[in-house]
């Protein structure tokens, strides 16, 4: 009897070892409903869930299974990464501009080809097909088109520069040289109390956009002449005291947008401009004008130019894997998502209201909902809706002055034919060599030293000069 | 009676399988794996990969960067090891102390315990947060004159790493102090007794009788420290930007991996060559602290035994 009372107890310990796995495995997903066709997309912000749910609304017979992974410290990139080629791979994939070439320039996307009639018809800006192809193949679309721009105090504009008209402040800012010395008048004018943008790293979007060649051309590395401009530029500007010294995304550099900012003595400090692209409006810049405490609200006091050199900066694309077992059903999502100008006239006019959204599916969550306002990726769409943003609460935001059509202005010209995947692993490893170098801890020399030897370790095979 | 004897032995094979086999998955098939892959240039993004033989080593020691990373890995636990031991030991003398006879030993305990229970993330957002350029750190210091005006204190090498040093040992002092005190609460009070007959002073049972008493704790606590501390990441990695900056101050072991791992390609063959030798480094290390700490009086009756002991230490 006890031999069987053994035997028993250890196989059910092996029993509840194996299974543990597979219960942990399932627990966070949602259970996938029942006769309905699976679409697994994968993304790092919940954005995309929200089209994932009108295309159910859509295609009723479709469960779009939409998993979220947060990409603060490269989360989503290492978990992404690790699904390449397995069985636990995604159907649809989304990607930042910061990576999505690693994956367009590699084995794992889909030939998406087909869907370019649709491109064509919606006039997608010709940069959004250019960074999801390789090679003269297509393997990723964005919804989004994200040219940058500049935003600035209409209030400190006027007292500095006496106009807050965007004709006049672009003119002042219209090339570098003239960047330089609008920056040397804030400070002046204002005692030192205001600096011309919250961190050098503002600008470096726009510097790095302006180069005449990729970071790598024949494995070996470049250093573009805009590259030492950048360097020499944000040198200048922290020895002048033109920047805040806050680090972009940090607290400093969010309280500079709502005029809470402190220096370390007490005193108030204010910051005049931001370099910001499409999405930072909406996104970064009107969530963060009034203070935590209410005491300060910046809304209204904006305005927006193109800056002194034409830049774009992030954007999301979704691409599909190439073994995904639903292989159709997932480039029509995509086709949806990033081609659809009805979808794409939604996305962008808030159409997709938290109670539009409930109504397809009961339990989706209080916060998701898509505000009116993202710069979508066809031409088509966007000189459609560009008249309907005169009046909006971003333009309310802007004084009156609608940026949407700014963008529209900014978007045929953006060119992105630079970016390559190495690009975010390169540009990282240059900013502590920076920062070192601009808080006067090592010279020039040391600054280049510092990243090369810090690419060793990501490019092996890369030629360092 | 006999035959049961013998089929009892088949029930603990049975026992400990589902430990085996989760060893030989989950363990030791990932050693070998990583073994097999260190060899390679796989990649994960492209899906062919070629044998290169030592290739990977080679371009490991021919730039600084892992030499580097092994002397920052070494710094930083030894530096935040010898506080650790130190102030386990001292507090936890304190508090089993028979003369001392300290109230609400348990309460102590757990509030040195409790910063091991916070995530690392939240630990080094917490800390992030205080010696950013705008944060409280520098508006105290500079408030209090003792800083002429606000400094980038997470872009200062020497302040990074004491602040890594500090946030471990932190994090692990109350841990040790439990380990510890455990190890000194077993150790019989009647020899602290007959010592304090015989007129010992404290200082002669803690090196007569507490620390001898000790020494296999202290190794476990020392090899399993160490290990922790070659493998080295969370905090350093979350520290600052997830490179190990300023100036490759932090970047330990582990985060070279990484970077070598989340490199656009994806270089998981190079990566695994750092994987190997901080495995053989590691082994070689405990290996010594076992030989350097053994106990010397009964070394020659026990070297079957210690062979023994070493050869299943070696494998986990």
């Amino acid at each position: 009897m006890r031999k069987y009372i053994l035997l028993l107890l250890s196989l059910l310990i092996i029993a509840s070892m194996l299974t543990a796995g597979t219960v942990f495995a399932e627990e966070p997903v949602a259970e996938p409903a029942q006769d309905k066709t699976v679409l697994n997309v994968w993304s790092f912000t919940n954005e995309i869930n929200t089209m994932a749910i009108a295309f159910e609304g859509l295609n009723p017979d479709v469960d779009v299974v939409y998993t979220m992974i947060p990409m603060t410290a490269g989360e989503y990139q290492t978990k992404l990464k690790a699904a390449l080629g397995t069985a636990d791979a995604p159907d649809v994939i989304a990607l930042e501009a910061a990576f999505v070439k690693e994956y367009v320039e590699a084995d794992f996307l889909a030939d998406l080809g087909d869907l370019m009639v649709y491109a064509e018809e919606a006039e997608t800006y010709p940069f959004v097909t250019d960074v999801g192809t390789h090679d003269g193949v297509i393997k990723a679309y964005a919804y989004q088109a994200t040219p940058g721009a500049v935003f600035y105090r209409r209030s400190l504009a006027l007292e500095y520069f006496g106009t807050d008209d965007p004709v006049e402040v672009q003119a002042l800012m219209a090339d570098l040289d003239k960047f330089v010395e609008m920056a040397a008048v804030v400070k002046e004018k204002s005692d030192g109390n205001t600096y011309m943008v919250g961190s050098s790293g503002d600008f470096q979007n726009p510097f790095f956009a302006n180069r005449e060649q990729p970071w790598i051309v024949d494995e070996t590395l470049i250093v573009d002449p805009m590259v030492e401009k950048y360097i020499e530029i944000a040198k200048m500007f922290r020895d002048e005291g033109y920047e805040a010294q806050a680090q972009q995304w940090q607290e400093g550099w969010f309280a500079g947008m709502n005029d809470s900012l402190v220096d370390a003595e007490g005193n108030a400090k204010q910051v005049f401009s931001y370099f910001l692209p499409t999405w930072g409006l909406p996104y970064v810049l009107a969530p963060n004008a009034a203070s935590a405490d209410g005491a300060t609200d910046t809304s209204g006091d904006w305005g927006v130019v193109t800056g002194p050199l034409p830049y774009q900066w992030g954007g999301t694309w979704l691409g599909v894997m190439a073994e995904s077992p639903n292989l159709e059903l997932a480039k029509e999502f995509v086709r949806f998502a990033t081609l659809d100008q009805e979808n794409l006239t939604n996305w962008a006019t808030g159409v997709y209201t938290n109670e539009y959204l409930a109504a397809i599916d009961p339990e989706v969550p209080e916060d998701q909902k898509q505000a009116p306002g993202d710069f979508v990726s066809s031409q088509v769409v966007v000189e459609n809706i560009v008249d309907s943003f005169d009046d909006s609460d971003l333009s309310a935001f802007l004084a009156g002055q609608n940026s949407y059509a700014g963008f529209a202005v900014a978007a045929p010209s953006v060119n992105a034919k630079l970016m390559t995947g190495s690009d975010d692993a390169i540009q990282r490893a240059l900013n502590d060599p920076i920062n070192q170098y601009l808080n006067g801890e090592i010279d020039e020399d040391a600054l280049w030293e510092a990243w090369k030897d810090a690419l060793r370790i990501e490019f092996p095979d890369l030629i360092i000069p | 009676m006999k035959s049961t004897g013998i089929k009892r032995n088949y029930y603990g094979y049975l026992f400990i399988a589902p430990f085996v086999i989760g060893f030989l998955i989950f363990g030791l098939y990932p050693v070998f794996n990583t073994l097999a892959l260190s060899f390679t240039d796989t990649t994960l993004m492209v899906k062919e990969s070629n044998f290169v033989g030592l290739k990977n080593f080679q371009r490991l020691f021919a730039d600084n960067q892992f030499t580097k990373a092994v002397k920052n890995t070494w710094l930083i636990w030894i530096l935040n090891f010898i506080p650790q031991i130190g102030v386990a030991m001292l507090i936890s003398v304190w508090f089993t102390s028979a003369r001392l006879k300290i109230k609400a030993v348990g309460v102590w305990r757990a509030l040195f315990f409790l910063p091991n229970l916070l995530m690392p993330a939240a630990v080094a957002a917490l800390y992030f947060s205080l010696f950013s350029f705008y944060g409280p750190v520098n508006q105290f210091f500079v408030r209090m004159d003792i800083l002429p005006e606000a400094m980038h204190f997470l872009q200062d090498v020497v302040i990074t790493r004491g602040l890594v040093v500090f946030i471990q040992w932190w994090m692990w002092f109350g841990q040790s102090i439990i380990i510890v005190m455990a190890g000194m609460t077993s150790i019989p009070i009647s020899l602290y007794e007959a010592a304090m007959v015989d007129g010992a002073t404290a200082g002669q049972m803690f090196r007569r009788i507490t620390m001898p008493l000790l020494k296999p704790i202290l190794i476990y606590i020392f090899v399993t420290s160490l290990v922790g501390g070659m493998q080295m990441f969370d905090i350093p990695f979350l520290l600052t930007d997830q490179r190990g900056s300023p100036r490759g101050s932090i970047m330990t072991n582990n985060i070279l991996m990484y970077l070598k791992f989340a490199s656009s390609k994806g270089h998981i063959g190079a990566a695994s060559s750092v994987g190997v030798l901080v495995f053989i480094m590691t082994t070689i290390a405990a290996l010594g602290i076992f030989y350097v700490l053994r106990d010397k009086d009964t070394a020659k009756g026990r070297k079957l035994d210690r062979k023994l002991f070493f050869g299943k230490k070696a494998a986990r």
